[in-house]
């Protein structure tokens, strides 16, 4: 049964010019999708996916910033890449989208109803629309504003309503990026079962290999504006021919990764990470990265403190200290309540219920929780950021100072007036390690840290704003354990992150864990990142920590509803 | 096994370069026009007096002449002075009070701002209901009592403006600082370590400097106008010394046969107040370019 093209693209090229430079978003990109297919375009950031997702929407902007080539044809009718007025007749009739944030493509002073409305052309059609996509009380649901409803039904009535007009073709553009990880699958489940019904082609960016696998018919794989690989999800996801989709296939982290090695392909800067360890540790690491590519690079091998931290800390022999008793970070029932005046009212939201937990020498625990579980409150009185209303917070382990975070943005927890040097040696001085060192010293100290995660004596003089969003993430993490702190927190730290650029931050996270014997504290709502990190797992709800779990066994043994939404949420 | 230094291993990565292109650059070709312009008006106010052949408070010719009479290039006023002298010394008289004027209301304003958006608490409110006091009057009603009060010359003109000016700083800069400070990577600094001080010196302050020069160089423009409105009414440098704003006033009364007298100095003080208008935009892109 051969269904129609519905959309062709031949030989697409988009080059935007900015003040003076010129880039090259899409180069040569010919692609077609028929009638009931779905075709992912999955890439990293910069591939070029978005500005197709764009083309053909017919929204590249004909204001002299954008210049394209090539053929755009849809339904029969041919188009220009760059918009233009035959496109009013297409845009938001045969081609419609859902983009990623619903609140945001939404119109806020509008009811759902007067929305719908427009295309249905009835309430009773509009209540159909919803219930297609699987809102309840839909009647209900026309009446309310977009800022009354959840993030998942938000995303819902932009499925409903880019549905309403019997588009031929949808574009999807990272349609559950922006939602709550435990709603991400409804939605997705949603999406799939509505476009089934509608018949129309599909057009799904998304820069997740499941969730394309999950979706689509057929994957392009794109890289720097290129389509380096096509073909069935099935085929593409099981033998990737590409070196780049091999890479990224990788890259991907599940339930059952290997947790006692690193992830990933062997990659430069973290191999040159894990020689330098061993060479401080006057070890030979000529092998690691052969050892990492046949897979029997173990973490047990960094074991141990590197010589120069060490040396620096005075604390090498701490290694030797086998039976520490004493916690690394002990929370004593902590209380948190946040005030807020609601006509006129005190209202009182207690986003943290008398919470106890203990992170042990070495130790890296894991914190799961959907927004709004406390679990970034937490996070923040670990940090001493914010005070709780009660109980306490002791980071006086026995190795390290204090505390130390690691943001989910590197770039905007980086000044960007000051130079690396300027920022790693903030934290030097106002530490007892670096109280009485010289300027040379700690410049010494920064620059060795700056090794151990990978990059350059020149990033001393660097900017932030210079470096890209990997080497920010590093010069983050190099502030933090440039003194190494008892605890090194983590928040999110890789959910901003590109796959292949997430699992080098957790390789080497979990490399200086190692080396460095730090103990971590692991934010984030992604399991398979915390199973990854982490030796334990407490699953956060309502404020309370309520559930424990292993990290090896995590997906058998959890036990909680959102625990086990979380294990859904992560697609194999 | 060989153990080999870790030099030769090391494969690191390097931050890309420079942008070769500066923060000029990063200008359109109209943003650098504007800034020509401010370079020609200020150059012109500061020399353009000492270059005139003719006294700007002496007569020089005949009274009331057209413009593009011979020897007097833009006519004479009322007494016979020459007009294009008048209004370059006219010029340069109302850019030096403007430019004094909003560099001590800035500094004011942005000091009772920064303390107040910085500390918080009591001595947040306490700051910031005086400012409000000051808000709360019309502010040419304040500067016309205080420019009647001490006298009517240009001084007391600028402090009256002054007087009205500052708390509009004080607003601006405590909220930005306020805005600043909850900035992720001021949370990191004091997640550092850094406290105090030092924290907002060197992670708010450059965050707000930026809107502040903006604002500032905005303002030149409107504390012009409001100068010039001041002498029209009657309020500022006193007669014959060239005023903008006064001389428009007194050339209204010669408007229908001889409009150039009123016309001509209106004309510079729009000239004045948009060409650091127009400044203001580009300088916000090349502040922006640098990195805040």
């Amino acid at each position: 049964m051969a269904e129609p093209i519905v959309l062709t693209v031949s030989d697409l090229t988009v080059t935007y010019r900015g003040r003076g430079r010129v880039v090259t978003a899409v180069q040569d990109v010919s692609l077609s999708i028929a009638a009931g297919r779905c075709l992912g375009l999955v890439g990293e950031s910069g591939s070029g996916k978005s500005t197709i997702g764009a083309a053909v929407q017919g929204i590249i902007a004909a204001d002299g910033s954008a210049h394209a080539t090539g053929r755009i044809s849809i339904a029969g009718r041919d188009l220009t890449p760059i918009t233009d007025p035959a496109w009013a007749q297409v845009r938001g009739r045969d081609v419609t989208s859902v983009f990623q944030d619903p609140m945001r493509s939404l119109d806020p002073t509008m009811t759902i109803g007067r929305m719908l409305n427009r295309y249905t052309g009835s309430a009773e059609a509009s209540v159909a629309a919803l219930e297609r996509v699987q809102i309840r009380r839909a009647g209900e649901v026309l009446k309310k504003y977009p800022h009354q409803l959840s993030g998942g039904m938000r995303q819902r009535v932009m499925i409903a309503l880019a549905l309403a007009p019997q588009p031929r073709l949808l574009v999807a553009d990272e349609p559950t990026t922006a939602l709550d990880v435990s709603v991400q699958a409804e939605v997705l489940s949603v999406l799939r079962e509505s476009i089934e019904g509608a018949g129309c082609a599909v057009l799904f960016v998304t820069h997740d290999l499941g969730v394309a696998r999950h979706m689509c018919d057929d994957i392009a794989v794109m890289k720097d504006g290129l389509v380096v690989e096509t073909g069935a999800a099935d085929d593409v996801i099981a033998r990737p021919e590409d070196a780049y989709t091999q890479r990224l296939m990788a890259s991907r982290i599940t339930l059952t990764t290997d947790r006692m090695r690193p992830v990933g392909a062997p990659e430069p800067a973290v191999v040159a990470s894990m020689r330098d360890v061993l060479a401080d540790q006057g070890r030979p690491g000529d092998d690691v990265a052969d050892a990492w590519g046949a897979g029997d690079l173990e973490w047990e091998r960094f074991m141990g403190r590197t010589a120069a931290v060490g040396a620096a800390t005075g604390l090498s022999d701490v290694r030797l200290v086998e039976h520490v008793t004493r916690p690394s970070l002990a929370v004593n029932e902590v209380d948190k309540t946040y005030w807020s005046r609601v006509k006129g009212r005190k209202v009182g939201n207690h986003v943290l219920k008398n919470v106890s937990f203990e992170i042990g020498y070495r130790e890296a625990v894991a914190l799961v929780g959907e927004s709004g579980s406390g679990k970034s409150t937490l996070l923040r009185i670990a940090a001493g950021i914010e005070n709780p209303d009660s109980g306490s917070v002791d980071s006086q382990g026995v190795a390290g100072e204090g505390t130390q975070v690691i943001f989910q943005d590197a770039g905007a927890s980086l000044t960007p007036w000051r130079t690396v040097e300027e920022l790693l040696r903030e934290r030097i001085e106002h530490t007892t390690t670096g109280a009485g060192m010289s300027r040379a010293q700690m410049r010494a100290l920064a620059l060795s840290t700056l090794e151990l995660v990978g990059l350059d004596e020149s990033v001393l003089a660097a900017r932030p704003t210079q470096l890209s969003g990997g080497q920010q993430q590093r010069v983050a993490i190099a502030r933090a354990v440039v003194v190494p702190p008892s605890v090194l927190l983590c928040d999110e730290p890789t959910s901003a992150l590109d796959v292949s650029v997430a699992c080098s931050v957790l390789n080497l996270i979990n490399l200086l864990r190692h080396s460095l014997g730090i103990s971590v504290m692991f934010v984030t709502h992604d399991l398979a990142a915390a199973r990854l990190i982490a030796d334990r797992v407490l699953v956060m709800t309502g404020g309370e920590i309520v559930e424990t779990v292993g990290a090896e066994r995590l997906a058998q043994d959890i036990t909680t509803d959102y625990g086990r939404r979380l294990v859904d949420a992560v697609l194999a | 096994m060989l153990y080999s230094p870790k030099r030769t291993l090391k494969r690191l990565e390097r931050p890309t370069p420079d942008r070769p292109d500066g923060a000029w650059s990063a200008l359109g070709v109209g943003e650098k026009l504007s800034l020509v312009a401010v370079a020609v008006t200020v150059l012109v106010a500061l020399v353009g007096p000492a270059l005139m052949p003719y006294s700007a408070i002496i007569p020089s010719g005949e009274q009331l002449l057209p413009p593009l009479s011979p020897g007097h290039v833009l006519g004479t006023d009322v007494l016979g002075m020459d007009m294009a002298t008048r209004l370059v010394a006219g010029m340069q008289r109302s850019l030096f009070a403007a430019v004094v004027v909003t560099l001590i209301s800035a500094a004011i304003g942005t000091l009772i701002g920064v303390v107040a958006g910085f500390k918080g608490g009591w001595l947040d409110s306490a700051l910031m209901r005086f400012t409000d006091l000051f808000l709360a009057f019309p502010a040419m009603i304040i500067a016309m009592a205080i420019a009647a009060a001490i006298g009517q010359s240009l001084g007391s003109a600028m402090v009256g403006i002054i007087v009205v000016w500052w708390p509009l700083y004080a607003r601006l800069v405590r909220g930005e600082v306020r805005r600043a400070a909850a900035l992720p990577h001021v949370q990191a600094a004091r997640v550092a370590g850094v406290g105090g001080w030092k924290l907002l010196w060197r992670h708010v302050v450059p965050a707000v400097t930026p809107t502040v020069v903006v604002t500032a160089s905005l303002d030149i423009g409107a504390v012009v106008m409001t100068l010039a409105a001041l002498s029209f009414i009657g309020l500022g440098t006193p007669a014959p010394a060239p005023e903008l704003g006064r001389m428009a006033s007194d050339g209204m009364k010669y408007f229908l046969n001889a409009w150039w007298v009123a016309v001509l100095p209106s004309l510079a003080i729009g000239l004045l107040a948009f060409v650091f208008n127009y400044a203001g935009d580009a300088l916000r892109v090349m502040l922006r370019r640098t990195g805040v």
